[in-house]
């Protein structure tokens, strides 16, 4: 977002004015809509939002791993000299697992369940080392393994992947990423499956990691809890649309837009019982993506909305400095009142 | 002596009116790989646990994937024959109960909003089948019965016609909560209800179902892995590990003040929406035990910061005061004084 950084901390991915669309029988589903963001090294940003709001499809593009039907187009999806919007398919497969790494939700998906872990651990590792050995890819495979914490990491080698649990599973899916050498790592809803104890320490190990390799990571997640415990950068993705975005003090100090505001009242806060009153909710659900949209997507659901937001496009803004939100109000208003639509940014 | 403090309760409570629920050092053996009498080698996936439920209270029963909450759960509901220790509905022995009478006290919702419903009848056939098979009403004021329970359950009429596809997770949920209410049971038995929703979702599926219980004087049992949820949701809360309660007590004391080393790491585990503050340091081993080989002496040993010598080979007995229970030599004073 600002060119005054020093080259050092320059950003690994940029994306700017991302799109995907997504042909269904009713029509172009707009699963993704000028979507734009960055990340540096060791950085940590932090895709959230509710389920169908284009978090899995932002990473998909990102990886372009979109199903046939989708369409992906951006002013620039720059990533260490290249425009990932435009490569080739071979040259993006020598990136994919290479130079960006994936985790996803359910590592069963990603894991071959007919290979013993240690077998596709090396493959990973022989594919992007030409004339590496078989030795030197074990050798690597066992020190990973043990350094993202698999106890007895030589005899977990021989194992499938069903012997494991989720949580090593998870772990596993991290040696797997680290077997090349990433520099950022793309992690859709990684402990979403697993237990409050396990998820603690996955993220744990992730922030040791991103600092010993100096990674950058795209966190998809829609809990707001691991948002701010491991954001650097937040964008809140809301029907397809980035609605608020800014630093994880900004964003959960002083959240601009009424959706990020009604996301952080539905959750139960510690001392907070049924007996002292409801939680806050948003009422009804995500709008359908297909087809042209006007006005705030949000609308439907926002307690503030006005006549001006059934209409026109409205811009992502600034609140304070490099804090932007999508709303036509002024950031954490809490009662509806337009602002002059002159002094819009 | 397992269940000092929970025998206790049925005799104080039974004066005025029988537990709602009540189980006495319930187990659950699976035998895994060969037959039983083959000698399959035995998993204790619930091991003697003594519980009871008041009417109209909410006992939350926490803990990590595989300690044994649905089995447990599966259990109270009838789905599955204890291996042994006995179940008490109403202050009635279950296995005396018959089973249409059962099925009208005490009603399910799962987890899964999308496999627990059968994707073949619209909503209105789903809400209404319970009172079908129980033969209540005409089949007008079954229709009108339908028709008030999806208001109250905050689903639109004219999704009375629509099949679950069709339908959000939530609404699938508000659906599974209208079927299971029906028949007016006493006693709502929630596995997990709100595990596959989003916050918002959650939030409105919570909601509802504080409103109904206030409503219809419902008890629920209530199985979460999440304590925040928990500790809003529950007056008592029994905390599982490896098949066995380890602690419990009412609600705000046992999260203001966690006794047992891993509920307190469960505590620490909730990840509050506060930037700044980083990944809490939980203090917690990461070997995830065996159930087929479970730890000598306390289960939790190898896993358990404050474990001593005597931990790897005593088990820990199961103290009670006044309405807690907690296992763990910490708290015994016989224990501190050896
Ligand atoms: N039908 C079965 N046969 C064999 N083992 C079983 C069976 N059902 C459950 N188990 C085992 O019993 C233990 C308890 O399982 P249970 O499903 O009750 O756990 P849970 O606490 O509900 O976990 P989760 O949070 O993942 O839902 C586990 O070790 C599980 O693998
Ligand atoms: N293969 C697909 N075909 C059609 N629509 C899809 C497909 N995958 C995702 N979508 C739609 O795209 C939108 C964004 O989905 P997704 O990125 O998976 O959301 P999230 O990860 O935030 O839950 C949703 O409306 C979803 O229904
Ligand atoms: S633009 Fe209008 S409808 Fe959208 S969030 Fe702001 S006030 Fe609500
Ligand atoms: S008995 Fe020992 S090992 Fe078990 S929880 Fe208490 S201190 Fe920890
Ligand atoms: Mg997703
Ligand atoms: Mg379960």
């Amino acid at each position: 977002m600002s060119g005054l950084s020093s080259s050092s901390d320059a950003p690994v991915l940029v994306v700017d004015g991302m799109n995907v669309d997504i042909a269904v029988p009713a029509g172009a589903l707009h699963a993704v809509s000028d979507v734009s963001f960055s990340v540096r090294p060791k950085e940590t940003l932090c895709l959230v939002g509710e389920s169908g709001c284009g978090k899995t499809i932002t990473s998909l593009a990102l990886m372009r791993l979109l199903p046939r039907t989708a369409t992906l187009t951006a002013r620039k999806i720059a990533f260490e000299g290249h425009d990932l919007a435009k490569i080739s398919e071979r040259a993006m497969a020598r990136l994919r697992g290479y130079r960006i790494g994936m985790i996803f939700q359910d590592p069963m998906t990603s894991l071959n369940p007919v290979y013993t872990i240690g077998n596709q651990l090396e493959e990973v590792y022989l594919r992007h080392h030409r004339g590496a050995s078989r030795k030197q890819a074990r050798e690597r495979a066992e020190y990973l393994l043990s350094r993202v914490g698999i106890i007895n990491a030589g005899q977990r080698l021989g194992q499938f992947p069903h012997q494991l649990s989720g949580g090593l599973r998870q772990r596993m899916m991290i040696a797997m990423m680290l077997m090349c050498e990433p520099a950022l790592i793309i992690a859709d809803e990684p402990t979403t499956a697993l237990d409050v104890t396990v998820q603690v320490q996955i993220l744990q190990l992730l922030r040791g990691l991103q600092d010993e390799f100096n990674m950058a990571m795209i966190l998809i997640t829609h809990n707001l809890g691991v948002v701010a415990r491991t954001a650097d950068q937040v964008a809140v993705m809301y029907a397809g649309r980035v609605v608020e975005q800014g630093s994880a003090e900004d964003v959960f100090h002083n959240p601009a837009h009424p959706y990020t505001r009604g996301l952080l009242e539905c959750m139960p806060k510690h001392g907070q019982a049924a007996s002292m009153g409801r939680l806050g909710s948003i009422p009804g659900i995500v709008p359908s993506l297909v087809g042209n949209q006007r006005g705030c997507s949000f609308r439907n659901r926002c307690s503030l909305q006005m006549p001006t937001c059934h209409e026109g496009q409205i811009d992502l803004r600034p609140a304070r400095g490099d804090h932007f939100y999508r709303c036509l109000l002024e950031p954490g208003a809490t009662k509806p009142r337009p602002v002059s639509l002159g002094s819009a940014a | 002596m397992s269940a000092l403090a929970m025998k206790e309760r049925p005799q104080v409570a039974t004066a005025i009116e029988p537990l709602a629920f009540e189980t006495r050092d319930l187990s659950k053996v699976f035998h895994i790989g060969r037959k039983w009498y083959a000698g399959g080698q035995p998993l204790r996936a619930v091991d003697g646990v003594s519980l009871s439920l008041r009417r109209g209270e909410v006992l939350a029963i926490v803990g990590e994937s595989g300690c044994g909450k649905t089995t447990l759960s599966r259990m109270m509901l009838g789905l599955q024959p204890p291996s042994s220790g006995e179940i008490f509905v109403g202050g009635e022995p279950l296995t005396n109960v018959d089973r249409k009478v059962f099925a009208r006290r005490v009603q399910p919702v799962f987890q899964d909003p999308y496999s627990s419903l059968n994707p073949r009848k619209t909503i209105g056939e789903i809400i209404r089948d319970p009172l079908l098979i129980h033969n209540i009403g005409t089949a007008k004021e079954q229709v009108a019965e339908v028709e008030a329970m999806m208001e109250r359950v905050g689903l639109a009429r004219r999704q009375i016609h629509s099949y679950p596809s069709q339908l959000s997770g939530g609404q699938r949920q508000r659906v599974a909560i209208a079927r299971a209410l029906i028949i007016k049971p006493e006693i709502i038995i929630c596995d997990e209800p709100t595990s596959a929703l989003d916050v918002s979702v959650q939030a409105q599926i919570l909601n509802l179902l504080q409103s109904l219980r206030e409503q219809m004087n419902l008890t629920y049992l209530f199985i979460s892995h999440d304590l925040s949820v928990v500790e809003y949701m529950s007056d008592y809360v029994a905390v599982m590990y490896l098949g066995r309660i380890v602690e419990a007590g009412p609600t705000s004391e046992v999260m203001n003040a966690p006794r047992h080393p891993y509920t307190r790491a469960l505590m620490k585990s909730i990840l509050t929406p506060e930037p700044g503050l980083g990944l809490p340091d939980i203090h917690l081993g990461r070997g995830f035990p065996d159930p087929l080989n479970p730890p000598s002496g306390c289960r939790f040993h190898p896993r358990c910061i404050d474990a001593m010598d005597k931990c790897s080979s005593i088990v820990p007995r199961t103290l009670t005061d006044g309405e807690k229970i907690i296992e763990c030599h910490l708290h015994d004073p016989e224990m501190a004084k050896a």
